[in-house]
């Protein structure tokens, strides 16, 4: 969900979301502008103009002339109501057609409204009135009814404040929608990829024949695997067809060598050991080439590798057991470490040859007499499986290299094995998703593989 | 074949080596299962293994062999009379060679039933395990019973 929230079709629709809330509220304020305040100035202008020409006609001596102006006023029929208030120098009312009217404050321009049961006429009305200060200390109070631009103006605002609301909310929520929708396309693509690098070659994007953009992306990427395919299938053709031919030449090969040696035991020792090296070397070539179509299988994905529940602390215990009799040869003691019930989800046979290669690895360069530590245990959510040994280890620029074909750490390149190893101990750990960790064990090298647990 | 009530031996050869390919035939009545490529000594050991898994032996509570007795029920090995002590996967390493004495085990075969892996070893440590077993079956003994087959497997077998 987060994920959505940050992509960038949602970002674009809050920018647009933006922009038309600023554009909506602009034109608010414009309407706001013509209808309530250009007119409410205008109904200024009338006030304060009738203010002075009423200001004018006070005579203190005569005050009841005005009241009288006051009145024709106020029954004047007119579009606005006309409200006055005149008070005598000394607070005193002398006439007013009004309620209740505020103190004098700095401002001239008084605005209150009138609630429904204080008026005479039982109806809300909005005073706009000019507040004067007669010569004598008389105060005059001439306005007239705004009640129409107040509902206006609160009919704005309402405008606004709902209009706003929900332009966000549905805003939100189409912006929401709109990403997801292109959230599904894209993941769509994503998921064919993880596909294909999993190892199914055949994996396509799914079209929807709607011809739009994503659909148009679909087909270029189709096309791309499809070509890819092509490639990887013709790559292993013809690797099969080196295998398919070398394979029965390597056997013959093997078969004649084996005959010419057991044919040579009658003779001199000096005779039967060439044929014995010449031997030695056909079996390690066909072991090399096992190995090598082993791996490559793996790498390619035609090994298809099976997803079965493995107790891992049983395949370890298996592991350390196959590979005792190793171990005891060279005074060496595999050390286990095993936490209880680690399920996770694999291929058996290629988790066990991965241990089994590590282990080997271990005994090999580990010292005499040394301890092997071979460990599985939970880790934040995952199982961790290690071995540790007590050798020269591997020096961290090497680290990257170590795990390519027939890599030989510089010095050790006769050791026994064909250098394939580890090589394989990758392949297998990119099938289930993770990857070999080589660190340094100080001494020694410790090498691990994080598995995702299986929850049961 | 299966639901005709043949039981001829059937052993699967196939070119891809997927898990659910192999249960399938197994399930189907599949004796045993082999991926290309293979090494031929591994597909004749293995025929041999069936064939001579044609004759019923039943459940047996006794292996015998030459003069090497394996009591099953009381996981005991006799050789000359004279009690042999062996670990557990030493046992089963000689019961498998028992139950095919005469034909030719291969290392991938005694992976399969003895560790339940399917995978070709490498290195030579089966051959370690068989090494330790022979010390205790044969070494002490005139007639070594445990052979090595080069470039194969081993065989339980008199030597002439």
């Amino acid at each position: 969900m987060v994920r959505v929230l940050r992509s960038l079709t949602f970002r674009l629709a809050l920018i647009y979301l933006g922009l038309f809330t600023f554009s909506v509220a602009g034109l608010l304020a414009l309407t706001y502008w013509v209808s309530v305040l250009e007119p409410l100035w205008q109904v200024q202008d009338v006030v304060r103009t009738e203010a002075k020409a009423l200001a004018a006609l006070y005579d203190s001596a005569e005050p009841a002339r005005l009241a009288e102006r006051l009145a024709a006023r106020e029954d004047t029929p007119a579009e606005r109501l006309a409200f006055h208030v005149l008070e005598a120098p000394d607070g005193t009312v002398r006439t007013a057609n009004l309620p209740r009217w505020p103190r004098r404050s700095g401002d001239p321009w008084l605005r209150f409204e009138l609630e429904e049961f204080e008026t005479a006429d039982r109806e809300e009305h909005e005073v706009l009135a000019y507040d004067l200060l007669l010569p004598d200390g008389a105060r005059l109070l001439v306005g007239r009814d705004t009640e129409d631009l107040d509902d206006r103006e609160e009919l704005i605002f309402d405008a606004v404040a709902w209009g706003a609301g929900a332009t966000i909310l549905l805003g939100l929520i189409g912006g929401l929608l709109m990403s997801l929708a292109v959230a599904r396309r894209i993941e769509a693509v994503s998921r064919t990829a993880r596909r294909v690098m999993a190892g199914d070659l055949s994996g396509r994007v799914s079209v929807r024949a709607t011809g739009d953009d994503f659909d148009r992306l679909a087909e270029t990427l189709n096309a791309m695997l499809a070509r890819i395919e092509a490639l990887v299938q013709s790559v292993s053709r013809v690797s099969d067809s080196i295998a398919h031919e070398l394979r029965t030449p390597l056997t013959r090969l093997h078969a004649d060598l084996e005959d010419l040696a057991s044919s040579l035991d009658e003779r001199a020792p000096e005779q039967r050991r060439p044929a014995e090296q010449a031997l030695r070397e056909a079996t390690r070539l066909q072991a090399t080439f096992d190995a090598l179509l082993r791996i490559a299988r793996i790498e390619t994905g035609r090994y298809v590798a099976s997803r079965e529940t493995i107790d891992l602390a049983v395949l370890l215990d298996d592991a350390a057991e196959l590979y005792a009799p190793a171990a005891e040869n060279k005074g060496q003691k595999i050390a286990l470490n095993i936490a209880p019930g680690l399920t996770t989800r694999g291929d058996p046979n290629l988790l066990f040859q991965a241990v089994s290669n590590l282990l080997d690895n271990a005994i090999k360069y580990g010292p005499a007499g040394s301890v092997i530590d071979l460990s599985g245990r939970r880790d934040d959510g995952g199982i961790e499986v290690g071995v540790r040994d007590r050798g020269p280890g591997v020096p961290e620029q090497h680290r990257a290299e170590v795990v390519e074909r027939f890599y030989r750490m510089p010095g050790s390149e006769d050791a026994v094995g064909l250098g394939l190893g580890l090589s394989l101990v990758a392949a297998v750990a990119h099938l289930h998703e993770t990857r070999l960790v080589l660190e340094n064990a100080d001494p020694g090298l410790r090498a691990s593989l994080r598995l995702s647990a299986d929850q049961p | 074949m299966r639901a005709a009530g043949n039981r001829t031996p059937v052993l699967i050869l196939s070119a891809l080596g997927e898990v659910d390919e192999r249960v399938r035939g197994l399930k189907a009545g599949g004796d045993d299962y082999l991926v290309k490529p293979f090494a031929l000594s591994e597909l004749l050991a293995r025929l041999e293994a069936l064939f001579r898994r044609g004759t019923p032996s039943g459940e047996r509570a006794r292996l015998e062999f030459a003069d090497l007795a394996m009591d099953l029920m009381g996981r005991e090995v006799r050789r000359g009379g004279r009690r042999i002590e062996l670990t557990q996967r030493e046992f089963r390493i000689l019961e498998y060679l028992m139950r095919h004495a005469g034909q030719v085990v291969t290392r991938s075969m005694l992976l399969e039933n003895v560790w339940d892996y399917h995978f070709d070893p490498q290195t030579n440590i089966i051959d370690q395990h068989v090494s330790r077993l022979r010390q205790k079956i044969d070494q002490a003994f005139e007639r070594p019973l445990i052979q090595t087959v080069r470039g194969t497997g081993y065989v339980l077998r008199e030597p002439d």
